[in-house]
């Protein structure tokens, strides 16, 4: 998958990146600000996006993810604050705490990349990754 | 002799012929004029039901002589600020010929407002006609103002208290957001020094680095997860053991990859100041990082955690069956040291017992202290 990321902090962008990569995914770019991300989404067209919501702009996360959604581009907020998160997810598949661990990232990477590809066998998250309203409405549908 | 001067006579009459009706020392017609109490009466049957008769004390509340109120209607005490409601029913009461209690703002001769607690009775004869009214005055003016005078000191303190709120309000508030950016601060730096460690690891091409630091990480990480479960939590400055070792175990589950490594948990609440979170969250990271180490050949095994309050204390413990393989001794004695740093630290106690391949350790620590 094409994945961008959204991420104000240089080195854990560049941390993000290669778990990414390692996960067997191509990183199309990453982005520190609001501005930088839409360009990047518009350019590089992803197809999953990982997005900080405290950015270099400010909190302006949540407007790059109302973006993600309006392209139907599935996205996880990655955060240290999860109450900053509207009710709605802003479209966001679920959200990632800040500070993950290694394994955490691995696993809930992979829970998300079973949610994109519509197969997801499991209800339950790993505890890294907190779903969305939407997402579990369908799980349990 | 005009009409208005032949009522007022008529008026007169009727008071004289009411008090020619009880000998001089009737002791009622004798209170009536002495009282302190302002009282009236009233002859409906005359035009305009007026005044025929008045003691003193009302001359002196209305600061009129008795001879301007005799003939003239009780109307004269009403001013610009008397209330038409309370003045309607006045009226209707006196129509339907009814007692009536009334509150009322009245004037005096010199323009000067009182409160009137104002009380009419219709007197009947013994036919059942009403005759007369009796009316009683009340000035209650210094109630009325000290009840205005109390409302406008509630008023103040209200004010006072709505003022001192707000800037509680705005201190908690201003609190509450540095609480939450030291708070993003921390897990930002957590996640840096995580990532830090991460990159050197991923560049070495020495095994030895490469394990050495992926063992720092280990470490980062428990803390990691220990400042995450921290604020989440509606009572900050608190901290759920279980709620953390359950993280922890599923974490490692994810990443062993091995399904012949079991893990099963049996966590009970148990809730701790948060001052002996990192302590904790780390012997439980080593105990079962321990059992893991241990236990990765490929015979596999179970691995059993159990976090509990027993008999007022509080016990974590690991119950491993592994088909052990030789650990990396610098490794193990690491660990072991870490595991009795964080013993010391919380004042808690250890018990290993290894029993072939089942090693069994518990770690029971004082809730309270």
């Amino acid at each position: 998958m094409n994945i961008l990321i959204v991420e104000d902090e240089v080195l854990l962008a560049m941390e993000l990146e290669s778990e990414v990569e390692d996960a067997g995914h191509i990183v199309v770019g990453t982005a520190v600000d609001s501005r930088q991300a839409i360009e990047l989404i518009d350019t590089t067209a992803p197809q999953f996006a990982f997005l900080d919501i405290q950015l270099l702009d400010g909190p302006t996360g949540i407007d790059v993810g109302r973006y993600l959604s309006a392209k139907a581009i599935p996205f996880v907020f990655v955060s240290g604050n999860l109450k900053r998160i509207p009710e709605d997810f802003a479209g966001a598949l679920g959200a990632i705490e800040k500070p993950y661990t290694m394994n955490g990232l691995q696993n809930a990477m992979k829970f998300l990349e079973s949610v994109v590809d519509g197969r997801a066998t499991s209800l339950v998250p790993p505890p890294s990754l907190v779903l969305s309203p939407a997402v579990l409405a369908t799980l349990t549908a | 002799m005009t009409d208005n001067a032949h009522n007022r006579q008529d008026a007169r009459d009727a008071g004289e012929r009411l008090v020619a009706g009880h000998a001089s020392e009737d002791p009622f017609a004798a209170a009536f004029k002495a009282t302190r109490m302002p009282m009236l009466i009233t002859d409906p049957r005359q035009q305009d039901n007026p005044i025929i008769f008045c003691n003193s004390a009302f001359c002196k509340l209305t600061g009129y002589s008795n001879d301007e109120l005799i003939g003239t209607n009780c109307r004269l005490l009403q001013g610009p600020d008397t209330d038409p409601s309370a003045v309607s029913r006045l009226r209707q009461a006196i129509n339907a010929e009814e007692d009536l209690a009334i509150d009322i703002l009245n004037y005096r001769k010199d323009g000067s407002k009182f409160w009137n607690a104002l009380f009419v009775s219709p007197v009947r004869d013994a036919s059942g006609e009403v005759i007369y009214f009796f009316a009683s005055q009340l000035d209650f003016t210094d109630i009325k103002s000290k009840e205005a005078e109390l409302a406008r000191a509630r008023h103040l303190a209200e004010e006072e208290v709505a003022l001192r709120t707000a800037d509680l309000t705005d201190a908690l508030r201003a609190k509450t957001t540095l609480v939450h950016e030291v708070d993003h601060r921390v897990k930002n730096n957590l996640l840096t020094i995580a990532s830090i460690v991460k990159l050197q690891a991923r560049m070495t091409e020495n095994s030895v680095v490469e394990r050495t630091l992926m063992s720092v990480l280990n470490r980062v990480e428990a803390l990691s997860t220990v400042q995450r479960k921290l604020l989440n939590d509606e009572e900050v400055g608190h901290f759920d053991v279980a709620d953390f070792a359950n993280t922890l175990m599923l974490d490692k589950i994810g990443a062993l990859k091995r399904s012949d490594i079991r893990m099963t948990t049996d966590l009970r609440e148990v809730v701790v100041p948060a001052t002996k979170a990192s302590p904790l969250a780390l012997i439980i990271n080593e105990l079962v990082g321990d059992a893991i180490r241990r236990g990765l050949s490929d015979g596999g095994g179970e691995i059993h955690l159990e976090i509990r309050r027993l008999n007022g204390h509080f016990l974590i413990r690991v119950v491993d069956t592994v088909s052990p393989v030789d650990v990396d001794q610098e490794e193990a004695a690491f660990s072991e040291t870490m595991l009795e740093a964080c013993l010391k630290q919380l004042r808690a106690k250890m018990d290993r017992v290894v029993t072939g391949h089942r090693t069994d350790v518990s770690v029971t620590l004082s809730v309270k202290d």
